[in-house]
């Protein structure tokens, strides 16, 4: 039997005035995967995590939480509920070391205390705990990391406040090769951990370097959630450009039929 | 004829040796947990406890911080800066060295670049050697040296070390392991086997794949060497010689490869295989993983014969998993060495070959990885097998191993 996603949304209607920009899109991830979100620029991914983190209502549909209905009107839901989303354009405080960014406006939840050397042993364990090896001091300025770096950090805040799911739109866009191999290697790890992992890359030799399921957007529609070793890369791209690949995606006309400029 | 059970000596020392290799494997471990896990009785584990302390293999602390109320369990932790064993690795284009203390910590390591011309077997003993002696005259004198073991790029025999076989270096039986125990001169025999097979050995202990009985490591060097691991052992054949997948046939029309044969899975993948489809000739400057990273990077930046090199090699190496996958039924498939970038660049082609040409049962638990260890896998390997007869026998070995030293 199928566990139950840590995250699950059903039936997600979103439209901007007359634009509608989501279309009845149903998707779902679980502890311990990494789902990768796909689709042509401008199908709705990051429309669909602004929706998840909080950050655009919802105009219909249900967005359920271990398996109970949840309301999430806030980027402090979504906090509160255990999702955290990696932005693309990072928001680390560039001015503040490692640490300082780690535990930015989490310093006294709780009411919890904490003086520095504590705060520091907990950056750099968190940071040990997902193998990375190329920061050197936790007290090194944001500001002199590497784009690669920052992803680590932020990905490695989200461990240390225990989240259960993370987001990441477009975490390796603007790296390196070698940056984005251990971007993508921590990505893995994180699901490892039990994490639900979702991921959005353009780069589908990523999608399928790490994911354990692809889910395509076409249009503002679903096209197919499948897992990633039953599909190989030409079926990925058809659900891409077309919304379907032989027996999977939209039924025909379905794709086109979301459209309603 | 009925053979007698084992008599209560020998189910002591077994036990010594179970509850030594659990506290190498997972660090300090409460005898509470201890009990559990091994599925012995606490007054055991104390009395198991004491003689190891009193050997001085481990040593029992109160934990740090308790959380419950009662008496705490006490903490038992590997000796790791005491005793410790001289690990080896020989690569096509590297020799490495390390003393590795009890439970797996590093505690010295040298590596000197290896020249890819020829194979001198005086001149690699004689650099081990010299690692070896500089990092054993940095260890205080109250430590221990419980073993010593080497990885080497080839395919080596069981019991002696000889090197039977090495594609890359282009020698046939080198008596590596007997030269290495002679110049090293410490009173015990040097274990040497296969580094794929040692780097597999190492990944499941202490790696991506501690928690699977059944795996495959792939180390891409020049080569491709294998570790088959299965229901938690090494698979070694007959004559320890087994996991060859590089040589693999995959492509009956393919390649030469360096083993004799044509269309080996390393005549298809490796290194030479990914530059000559690349364009690029094999250069003094740029070899190993530099090329390899250069290849990738041209890829990325959208150079079309590196994308066509590299979609082609994932595309074999997704033939080989393909067939491994059919025929072992792995939980997971690592990709270490070279082979971690060539994976993470040409995972669709892999991915999409696996697809194609495996039975849907055969892989839908498969998980595929990257090596965790990285360089490190083949010499953490080594450090295992150093580490095999003390955890197998503690008391005794451990009284020769302070006679000889
Ligand atoms: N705030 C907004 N107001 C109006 N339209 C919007 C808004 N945000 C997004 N859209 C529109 O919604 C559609 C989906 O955009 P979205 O950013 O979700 O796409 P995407 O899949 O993330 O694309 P990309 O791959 O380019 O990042 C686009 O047509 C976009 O113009
Ligand atoms: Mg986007
Ligand atoms: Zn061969």
């Amino acid at each position: 039997m199928p566990a139950t996603p840590v995250l699950e949304l059903r039936r997600l209607n979103k439209s901007f005035g007359p634009v509608q920009v989501l279309h009845d899109v149903s998707f779902s991830a679980e502890a311990g995967e990494v789902t990768a979100l796909v689709g042509d620029n401008g199908a709705g991914k990051s429309t669909l995590v602004k929706c998840i983190g909080g950050i655009h209502p919802i105009d219909s549909g249900d967005y359920l939480f271990e398996g109970a209905p949840v309301h999430v009107n806030s980027p402090r839901d979504a906090a509160g509920l255990g999702v955290e989303i990696v932005y693309q354009d990072l928001a680390l405080a560039d001015n503040l070391d490692i640490v300082q960014n780690m535990f930015l406006g989490r310093e006294r939840k709780r009411g919890l205390v904490l003086d520095e050397a504590t705060m520091e042993e907990m950056a750099a364990k968190t940071l040990t705990g997902l193998s990375v090896r190329t920061v050197h001091s936790v007290r090194q300025q944001v500001s002199s990391l590497s784009g690669g770096q920052r992803q680590t950090v932020a990905i490695a805040k989200a461990v240390l406040w225990n989240s259960k799911v993370v987001v990441l739109d477009e975490p390796t866009a603007a790296l390196g090769v070698a940056q984005t191999q251990q971007v993508l290697e921590l990505v893995r790890r994180l699901a490892d951990k039990g994490l639900a992992v979702v991921l959005i890359s353009h780069n589908l030799n990523d999608v399928f370097a790490v994911s354990d399921r692809i889910a395509a957007l076409y249009l503002g529609r679903m096209a197919a959630q499948v897992r990633t070793s039953d599909v190989t890369h030409a079926q990925v791209v058809e659900l891409i450009t077309s919304g379907r690949s032989g027996e999977l995606g939209l039924a025909n006309g379905d794709g086109l039929n979301g459209v309603k400029a | 004829m009925m053979r007698a059970g084992p008599s209560q000596e020998e189910i002591r020392r077994h036990n010594l040796g179970t509850l030594l290799r659990y506290i190498h494997l997972h660090g300090p471990t409460s005898r509470t947990v201890l009990a559990d896990r091994l599925g012995l009785n606490r007054s055991t584990i104390m009395a198991l406890t004491a003689e190891l302390t009193g050997a001085g293999l481990v040593r029992e602390k109160l934990p740090s911080e308790t959380g419950r109320a009662g008496r705490p369990s006490l903490v038992v932790r590997p000796e790791s800066t005491r005793f410790y064993v001289l690990a080896f690795d020989v690569g096509v284009d590297r020799l490495a060295a390390a003393r590795v203390g009890l439970g797996g910590v590093i505690l010295d390591r040298r590596e000197a670049v290896r020249e890819r011309n020829g194979f001198d077997l005086d001149e690699v003993v004689a650099t081990l050697a010299g690692f070896a002696r500089q990092m054993l005259r940095k260890a205080d004198a109250d430590t221990v040296c419980v073993g010593a073991g080497a990885a080497f790029c080839g395919v080596v025999r069981r019991g002696d070390g000889l090197v039977r076989f090495g594609p890359n270096i282009g020698q046939t039986e080198v008596p590596f392991g007997a030269a290495l125990t002679r110049e090293l001169d410490l009173g015990m025999t040097v274990s040497v086997a296969n580094d794929a097979n040692l780097g597999a050995l190492a990944e499941h202990q202490r790696g991506i794949g501690t928690r699977c009985q059944d795996l495959i490591y792939l180390h891409g060097d020049v080569g491709i060497g294998g570790g088959i691991i299965v229901g938690g052992r090494l698979l070694g054949g007959e004559g320890g010689y087994g996991g060859e997948v590089g040589h693999m046939v995959v492509n009956p029309r393919g390649r030469a490869c360096g083993c004799g044969s044509a269309g080996c899975l390393e005549a298809e993948v490796g290194e030479r295989a990914l530059l000559s489809a690349a364009g690029r000739e094999m250069s003094e400057d740029l070899i190993g993983r530099d090329a390899i990273r250069a290849i990738v990077d041209a890829a990325e930046r959208g150079d079309v014969l590196a994308r066509d090199a590299l979609h082609r090699v994932g595309d074999w190496l997704g033939f080989g998993v393909s067939n491994l996958v059919n025929i072992f039924n792995p939980e997971m498939v690592i990709f270490g060495g070279i082979l971690r970038e060539i994976y993470l660049s040409s995972a669709a082609q892999v991915r999409s070959r696996l697809k194609t040409n495996t039975m849907a049962a055969a892989r839908e638990g498969l998980r595929l990885r990257t090596s965790d260890l990285g360089d490190d896998a083949t010499l953490v390997g080594a450090a295992e097998l150093a580490f095999t007869e003390v955890l197998t026998n503690p008391l005794e070995v451990l009284t020769r191993a302070v006679a000889a030293g």
